[in-house]
């Protein structure tokens, strides 16, 4: 089967520190990868790097987005390519409604596909369901986007957001941080229901607590700039009782 | 925001194409008014035209005066409005050029509001840029006299709006909104003084610039509260976006206090666009260019958004989308390509 995405060597630095330090991975549809490591080992870095923030510098490497080059696109590209970044904070914007900003990214990909932009009600009848995917409210949408939401409700619009644009790849960051119980459940759900054959996931966390709800089929642990363990799902509870200093030791 | 291309359509006597509900249309051309059917308005000797609104009376729609010039070279005009004991008025003001000369324009208003009335006053700028504009609005409030008042600059050559207000009756109350978008070599001007005379006066202000090209915006504002003003409050905000390299915002905020039992405050910003906004649109699938126009449109509709006339917001939120989008800012259905 066709690679999703195959990131090699990879080597990314800002403000002249390298944080990346030659990553490998490799995807295909229909996998969950989680990826995991303690504060500082680069997954939040890994994760920008490849949405494409520009203040981080790739130095070395390559990544391969369904065939073609992904670090030579732009943000808005990669989107329309299939990819998707859920962030750890979700950024807010004052003044745009939910409704207006979700609408012009949903027109975005539509007119990148030779489609015609949806009507309001069209577009109406999509927002409800998908919200209904994360039990959201549709009052929401004509709020500010992501301003005076809790947290949980920005990791929730999130995953709205992924099911509105349908990515073929979603990298989730840390999408539990801040989360209670009730939240996390909601929005490991959504997740899960989003699942198909041909997309994929990659949950970045620290925590085992989300591989409960999202199963993951690969788990690789980040440490200081490179993957030192790829293992099955059993290697997050070993992770959740041992900590990450014998893998550290081991892979010295 | 980019300039448009300024292709006027002439003819022989100009009409809004596209009048708003619900509203009475008049119209002044070069500074003298056109023959209308409305009691209240009338054109003086010397130029310029009255409008009267008596006692407890109200004007039944919004007048909408609009304003162009066709003729060449300069005109001046004096324009007066007197709001009686209780009376109210809705007023959309309107300023177009007819034709692409130099055109300079001397506007000065007279405003008088008499006690307990109330005027809800939106002034729209559309002129080309080579037009030279000045306005000086001298308004008085009398006690518990209320005015709104919304200033919008969508494009002009070198405009420049003085504003002195006077709260002279206890309870007197005025909220000013501006905003201005400046592009190319565009200066824009906004000079605003507001004197709170009397005790237990409330004003608030809040002027928004989006600057583009090489254009240079000025705000200065000044809250005077007088000795025994007790009571007062007063808020100031001007706010400027720059989306260029070469654009430049001043902005004076200024608070003269002599009373001791006031709240009053001011701010002034002059930033840029937000990347981290901007990224999180980006990774969206939204390009940057929708990405910057939506990050302009939520920073101009702060100073839009209290228009109380729902058409009339609409239809200047559109216009305000259309002219960052760097299209000819005329109403949609409008043909006319030059207001």
């Amino acid at each position: 089967m066709e690679n999703l995405i195959e990131i090699k060597d990879l080597h990314a630095s800002i403000n002249g520190r390298e944080i990346l330090k030659g990553i490998n991975l490799t995807v295909k549809p229909g996998e969950v990868h989680a990826i995991m490591g303690p504060n500082g080992s680069g997954k939040s870095t890994l994760s920008a790097v490849l949405a494409g923030k520009e203040s981080y510098e790739v130095t070395q490497g390559s990544v391969t987005f369904l065939g073609k080059n992904l670090l030579e696109m732009s943000p808005e590209e990669r989107s329309w390519a299939g990819l998707f970044l859920g962030f750890q904070y979700p950024i807010e914007i004052p003044g745009v409604t939910n409704v207006n900003f979700m609408k012009t990214a949903v027109n975005e990909h539509r007119k990148q596909n030779g489609l015609s932009p949806l009507t309001a009600a069209e577009y109406l009848k999509l927002m409800r369901e998908k919200l209904a995917i994360v039990e959201m409210d549709p009052a929401f949408s004509s709020r500010g986007v992501n301003v005076g939401f809790s947290g949980g409700e920005k990791k929730r619009n999130e995953i709205f957001q992924m099911a509105m644009l349908n990515p073929r790849l979603a990298i989730l960051d840390e999408t539990d941080s801040g989360l209670d119980v009730d939240a996390l459940r909601i929005v490991a759900n959504g997740v899960n229901k989003l699942k198909t054959p041909e997309n994929a996931t990659i949950v970045i966390t620290h925590y085992q607590r989300l591989l409960d709800y999202i199963v993951p089929d690969i788990i690789h642990v980040l440490y200081k700039g490179r993957i030192i363990k790829t293992a099955g799902k059993e290697l997050a509870l070993q992770v959740e009782e041992r900590g990450y200093d014998w893998l550290i030791n081991e892979s010295k | 925001m980019t300039n448009y291309i300024y292709t006027p359509n002439r003819d022989n006597e100009f009409r809004c194409k596209v009048p708003l509900e619900n509203t009475e249309q008049l119209f002044v051309v070069d500074g003298t008014l056109q023959s209308n059917g409305i009691d209240a308005i009338s054109g003086r000797a010397d130029g310029g035209y009255a409008l009267k609104v008596p006692k407890r009376s109200a004007l039944e729609r919004m007048l909408q005066i609009i304003s162009v010039r066709r003729g060449l070279g300069s005109a001046s005009c004096t324009n007066t409005f007197e709001l009686g004991e209780s009376a109210s008025a809705k007023l959309l003001l309107c300023s177009h050029t007819l034709n692409d000369q130099r055109l300079e324009t001397q506007e000065n208003y007279m405003i008088r509001l008499e006690e307990n009335s109330n005027l809800d006053l939106v002034i729209m700028q559309n002129e080309h840029e080579n037009s030279l504009h000045d306005s000086h609005f001298a308004i008085d409030l009398a006690a518990n006299a209320t005015l709104k008042l919304h200033v919008v600059t969508l494009h002009g050559g070198e405009l420049s709006n003085r504003f002195d207000i006077n709260l002279n009756g206890k309870g007197a109350e005025c909220e000013v909104n501006g905003l201005y978008l400046a592009s190319g070599k565009q200066r824009i001007s906004n000079i605003l003084n507001l004197s709170h005379r009397v005790p237990e006066c409330n004003s608030r202000q809040l002027f928004k610039g989006i600057l583009d090209g090489e254009a240079i915006t000025r705000f200065s504002g000044t809250i005077l509260v007088a000795k025994d003003a007790q009571k007062t409050e007063a808020y100031q905000a001007n706010n400027n976006l720059i989306v260029s390299d070469y654009a430049k915002a001043y902005t004076q905020p200024h608070l003269e206090i002599y009373a001791d039992d006031v709240k009053c405050s001011h701010g002034a910003t002059v930033g840029s666009l937000n990347d981290d906004e901007l990224f999180y649109m980006r990774s969206r699938g939204i390009s940057m260019a929708e990405a910057k126009l939506l990050q302009q449109q939520a920073f101009a509709y702060a100073a839009l958004e209290k228009i109380s006339n729902v058409a009339l917001l609409e239809r200047l939120t559109n216009l305000v989308e259309r002219r960052l989008r760097g299209e000819f800012a005329s109403c949609s259905d409008c043909n006319r390509q030059s207001c």
